[in-house]
C-alpha cells in the first residue's frame, strides 16, 4: 500500500512538473537527460518564480547529515496549466519525485519528467530513452528505482 | 497516513489532469501545434525586394487600410498561448522536426554555417550548448512569434499591443503610421506601423537587433523585417485561433525571403485557474551561466554568483524587504557546498 501512495507521489511530480525544454530560456546542457533518479526529501522552498521554477530541498545523506538539493522546474505559466500553483509544495513537506541531475555532480537537477506521456523524461530532443509506455519509474538508476519501488 | 493516501490521490488527479493536457506536438517544429487543422505559411502575392515594398503593396490592396472605431475593431481580449507554426518547415529539410537536417541554400552562407553548428549540438549533443536569454536578453523579434507563455493582444483603433510575458515582450503596433526611430538606433522590438483590412490586422516591423528565433534555429541580423497578417479565424470543434502569416526580410541572413505561419489558441486553463500575468524575474532569479567549458550551467545556493529569487533586497536590514513574505524560508547551503563555493 505504502509503495502505491508512494508511486502517486512520484505521479504529481512527474504529470505536473512538466517542462518542454523547447520553452526555456536557457539551454539544458548542464542535465545528464539519459539518467533519472527518484529522491524524496523535505521542502525548504518552493519558488514559483518566472521563468523557471526551483524546488529547494533536504534530502538526508547517509551519514544523518542533509544536504540542500536545488531542482529546476517548468515555468510557472506551464505548472499553473496543470495544476501546480506557489502554495502546492510547502515547506517542510516531504516529497519524492525523479529528476535528471547536474553532469557535474553537484547537488541539483531538473525536474522534468511530465515528458514521460511521449515515452521520454528528460531528453526533449531526437534522442529518447527507452522506456516503455505507462511506466513510472527511474531510468539509467534501476537499482534506485526498485528500491523506491518496493518501498524502502 | 491520511496525508499520504491524499497525497496519492492527488497525485492520481494531477497525472490525469496532465494526461489530459492538449499540449500535442502533431505539427513539426510546432509549440503547442496540433490545435486546429494544419498550418500552412502562404508565400507573399508576388516577390518583393523589402518589407516596406510589401507593406505598401498590402496597404495598397486595402485602399488605404480599415478605420476601425473602439466598437468595430475586433477583439482579441483574455489569455493566449502558442498553438503551432511551421518555423522548422522553413529551415529544416524532410523529414523535418528534429530528425531533419538544416536546409541549404535558405540562409546566406555565413548564417548556414552558423547555424549548421547549432543544429549539430542540438542533435548531437542533445541541446545548443547556451542560450542568450540565459543572461536574461529580451526574446526580440522574431523569437515573440515563437516563444510560448502568456500572450495579450489588446486592439485600439489607433493601436495595438501585442504582448508576451516572456521576457516581457510588448509589441506596439501604430496604426496607420509611418516608420520612426528617433534613438538612431535599432532595439529589440524595434518599430511597428500596421492597418486593418477587414478583420486582418497587417504589420511591418523594422530596425530590430540581431537576435534568433530560438536557440535551436537560424540567428538573425540587424536587417532583419517583416510583414505579418494577424487574423482571428475559427473552425469546426469549437476551435478559435490567432494565425499570423509573415514573411521575414533579412540581406544578410537570408537568400531570398522565408514565410511562416504560426498560431496562438486560447489559454482557457491559465482563465480558468484565474492567472494574472506576473512580471518577468529573470534578472533577480536565472541562475544559468555560461561557464568555462563553454556550456550552461547554474549556480547553486552558497555558491559565488548566486541569484536568491525570493531572498531579501538590497536593505536587508529593514524590516519588511524579504520577497518571500507568504512562507519566509531561507536557502541555508550545506558546509559541503560552502566549501565548494570557495
Amino acid at each position: 500500500m505504502i509503495t502505491r501512495f508512494k508511486l502517486a507521489s512520484v505521479a504529481v511530480a512527474a504529470g505536473l512538473l512538466i517542462a518542454a525544454s523547447a520553452e526555456a530560456h536557457h539551454s539544458f546542457a548542464m542535465f545528464d537527460r539519459n539518467t533519472e533518479i527518484v529522491k524524496s526529501g523535505t521542502v525548504v522552498r518552493w519558488a514559483f518564480n518566472n521563468p523557471h521554477s526551483w524546488l529547494y530541498l533536504n534530502v538526508r545523506n547517509p551519514d544523518g547529515t542533509q544536504t540542500l538539493w536545488s531542482f529546476e522546474g517548468a515555468s510557472p505559466t506551464g505548472l499553473i496549466q496543470r495544476g501546480i500553483t506557489g502554495d502546492t509544495f510547502k515547506p517542510g513537506a516531504n516529497v519524492t519525485f525523479m529528476y535528471c541531475p547536474l553532469r557535474d555532480g553537484r547537488p541539483g537537477g531538473a525536474i522534468r519528467v511530465g515528458q514521460a506521456r511521449r515515452r521520454q523524461l528528460c531528453q526533449p530532443g531526437g534522442r529518447r530513452l527507452q522506456r516503455q509506455q505507462g511506466e513510472h519509474h527511474a531510468l539509467g538508476r534501476p537499482a534506485q528505482a526498485g528500491r523506491y519501488f518496493t518501498g524502502e | 497516513m491520511r496525508s499520504v493516501r491524499n497525497l496519492a490521490w492527488a497525485g492520481i488527479g494531477a497525472l490525469t489532469l496532465a494526461m489530459a493536457s492538449p499540449t500535442v506536438h502533431a505539427q513539426r517544429g510546432s509549440f503547442g501545434g496540433g490545435y486546429g487543422p494544419p498550418l500552412k505559411a502562404e508565400k507573399p502575392p508576388r516577390a518583393f525586394a523589402t518589407s516596406d515594398e510589401h507593406y505598401e503593396y498590402l496597404l495598397a490592396q486595402a485602399k488605404g487600410g480599415t478605420r476601425h472605431s473602439l466598437a468595430s475593431v475586433p477583439r482579441w481580449d483574455g489569455l493566449w498561448t502558442t498553438a503551432g507554426n511551421t518555423h522548422l518547415e522553413a529551415f529544416i529539410d524532410s523529414p523535418g522536426g528534429l530528425a531533419g537536417k538544416v536546409r541549404e541554400g535558405v540562409l546566406t552562407p555565413a548564417y548556414e554555417k552558423a547555424y549548421k553548428e547549432r543544429w549539430r549540438q542540438q542533435m548531437e549533443e542533445g541541446q545548443v550548448r547556451y542560450d542568450r536569454l540565459a543572461h536574461c536578453e529580451p526574446p526580440g523579434m522574431p523569437r515573440f512569434l515563437l516563444e510560448p507563455y502568456t500572450h495579450e493582444f489588446i486592439n485600439l483603433p489607433t493601436e495595438s499591443y501585442l504582448i508576451n510575458d516572456f521576457g516581457p515582450s510588448i509589441r506596439r503596433v501604430l496604426i496607420g503610421k509611418k516608420h520612426s526611430n528617433l534613438y538612431g538606433t535599432h532595439s529589440w522590438y524595434g518599430d511597428t506601423i500596421g492597418f486593418w483590412d477587414g478583420d486582418k490586422l497587417v504589420v511591418n516591423s523594422k530596425f530590430l537587433y540581431p537576435a534568433d528565433f530560438t536557440r535551436w534555429s537560424p540567428m538573425t541580423s540587424n536587417q532583419f523585417e517583416s510583414v505579418e497578417i494577424w487574423q482571428l479565424k475559427k473552425y469546426a470543434g469549437n476551435v478559435e485561433r490567432i494565425e499570423v502569416q509573415a514573411t521575414f526580410y533579412d540581406r544578410f541572413a537570408f537568400v531570398k525571403p522565408v514565410s511562416v505561419a504560426y498560431a496562438f489558441r486560447r489559454a482557457v486553463d491559465l482563465e480558468k485557474a484565474d492567472y494574472r500575468v506576473n512580471h518577468w524575474e529573470c534578472e533577480q532569479s536565472t541562475n544559468a551561466y555560461l561557464d568555462e567549458k563553454g556550456v550552461s550551467n547554474f549556480h547553486l545556493p552558497g555558491e559565488k554568483g548566486f541569484n536568491d529569487a525570493r531572498g531579501a533586497t538590497m536593505f536587508p536590514e529593514l524590516p519588511g524587504q524579504t520577497r518571500d513574505p507568504i512562507y519566509n524560508t531561507t536557502l541555508t547551503p550545506t558546509s559541503t557546498q560552502e566549501e565548494r563555493s570557495r
